[in-house]
């Protein structure tokens, strides 16, 4: 594995939580300090509320740390998989996929000469010139997973969801998130399934209570994760 | 580039999603506005008793253009609040939301304006060379709104309260920014104060091009638009400096 390209340092975030006068901020992350490399799938487990989740934002640049700090190797363009960003149900698929990619930082034309794929890959057929308020929910995120993947940030967020729709579009969809975490892709993964955590990553950290345990090998961290 | 583009799109993809959502769509772009100016007509013209026929020109003018300012307002105000489970899922420029906001009113506003023009043309208030002048009014306007939607956008989520004061503060602006009626009645002690608000000199300017066929008060007009553009800058400093205290709000 090569190089670090993003740095962590004793990064902690404060959240504003429940509005009234006088409350002070809650610590979602307290202190983690990790090195992602290039080319390579982190894999991060820990509890529900443990931090996974704001540790993502913060490497993707949406929350800036309230102290510590974050480092770049280069510039890089950092993003969560978000599916279905900016729908609007009376929109019809087309002019969803165009906001949505146009939100994830594609330009319109890129985004529009990438419709007919995005047709094709969702299966929505002639609903894709419909409103999305007639779609079935699995049709939403189908559309919603199709639109995500035509946005190829450096470094790839996953919060949990690998796949969506129903068994088979589930299959496809996973494998070629796959595909692309094992063609070179730098990836963050959270998950709760140890077994994708293992088959995926290449390491993995575990957090609890905002702050890093343990960053290591899968087995390990898994082991010691489930020991714990 | 990039920015305007997704702005752009953004706009048309909230009228779009807007106007299906009622059985006559746009067209109450022009009917709600209609029916506005028609309960201050009532309210004005008929109850109140005003005779003067350039009242209604007068009532119009100042209403079709105020209409466009509050909803910018009121409508960018919520924009950053709701926008923030997107901005913790995506980098944006948190701009991008009031200004969606105003775009799309001011696209709304064009229609309405046209309207306003033919509606004073077959009244006989015909254009005039003066109409030179009206960009620069509607500019002076546009940027004035902009602050406003800007600085409520930038305060909303922080105390989403203050939803019910905006409301109201609006309501009290507009008595005192001469939409419907004339400022002139009022004692001198408050017209010194009330000459501050940018919004009287753009109405007025607007109301001597589009009524009386006259350039506006060129010294008024200068006063209203670097009024505005100081506002705009303040309210985009504020925001920058914000920034990054969004997506850690509670919602």
């Amino acid at each position: 594995m090569s190089s670090s390209i993003l740095h962590l340092e004793n990064v902690g975030v404060a959240y504003q939580g429940v509005r009234r006068v006088g409350t002070r901020g809650f610590w979602a992350l307290e202190d983690v300090s990790l090195d992602l490399h290039e080319g390579e799938t982190l894999g991060v487990i820990g509890r529900n509320g443990a931090g996974k989740s704001t540790l993502l934002r913060v490497i993707a640049g949406i929350l800036q740390p309230d102290r510590g700090r974050v480092s770049l190797k280069r510039p890089l363009r950092i993003q969560m998989l978000a599916l279905g960003l900016g729908f609007v149900p009376h929109l019809t698929g087309r002019d969803n996929a165009i906001l949505s990619g146009m939100l994830l930082g594609l330009r319109r034309r890129e985004i529009e000469a990438r419709l007919s794929a995005i047709r094709d890959y969702s299966e929505l057929g002639d609903f894709f010139e419909q409103p999305l308020n007639t779609y079935s929910s699995g049709m939403v995120m189908r559309l919603g997973f199709s639109v995500a993947m035509q946005s190829q940030p450096d470094v790839l967020l996953i919060d949990e969801v690998l796949g969506v729709g129903d068994a088979e579009f589930l299959k496809k969809s996973e494998n070629d998130l796959r595909l692309r975490m094992r063609s070179g892709m730098t990836c963050v993964l959270v998950s709760h399934q140890d077994s994708l955590i293992a088959e995926l990553s290449h390491r993995a950290v575990w957090i609890e209570h905002g702050r890093l345990v343990l960053q290591d090998s899968v087995d390990k961290a898994l082991a010691a994760y489930h020991a714990a | 580039m990039r920015f305007f583009e997704l702005l752009w799109f953004s706009a048309y993809a909230e009228l779009k999603a807007e106007s299906a959502r009622s059985y006559l769509g746009f067209l109450w772009w022009l009917l709600e506005p209609a029916m506005f100016m028609a309960v201050f007509y009532f309210a004005f013209g008929l109850l109140m008793g005003i005779r003067d026929p350039n009242y209604i020109p007068f009532l119009l003018i100042g209403l079709t253009l105020w209409q466009w300012f509050k909803s910018c307002i009121s409508h960018g105000g919520h924009a950053i609040w709701l926008n923030i489970p997107m901005m913790r899922q995506v980098r944006l420029p948190v701009l991008l939301f009031p200004l969606t906001a105003v775009v799309s009113d001011t696209l709304k506003f064009v229609f309405i304006f046209v309207v306003l023009l033919l509606i004073l043309w077959a009244m006989g208030y015909g254009p005039s060379r003066a109409y030179l002048a009206l960009p620069l009014v509607l500019l002076a306007l546009l940027l004035l709104a902009s602050a406003g939607a800007l600085v409520s956008a930038a305060i909303v989520p922080f105390v989403p309260d203050l939803r019910f004061v905006i409301e109201n503060a609006l309501m009290a602006m507009m008595f005192v920014s001469g939409v419907v009626f004339s400022l002139e009645a009022l004692p001198e002690t408050y017209r010194a104060w009330i000459s501050l608000n940018p919004m009287v000199g753009i109405l007025e300017s607007a109301r001597d091009i589009l009524m009386r066929g006259q350039w506006p008060n060129w010294w008024l007009l200068a006063k209203s638009c670097i009024g505005s553009i100081l506002a705009l800058a303040i309210a985009m400093l504020l925001i920058h400096r914000l920034a990054p205290r969004y997506p850690k709000l509670a919602v």
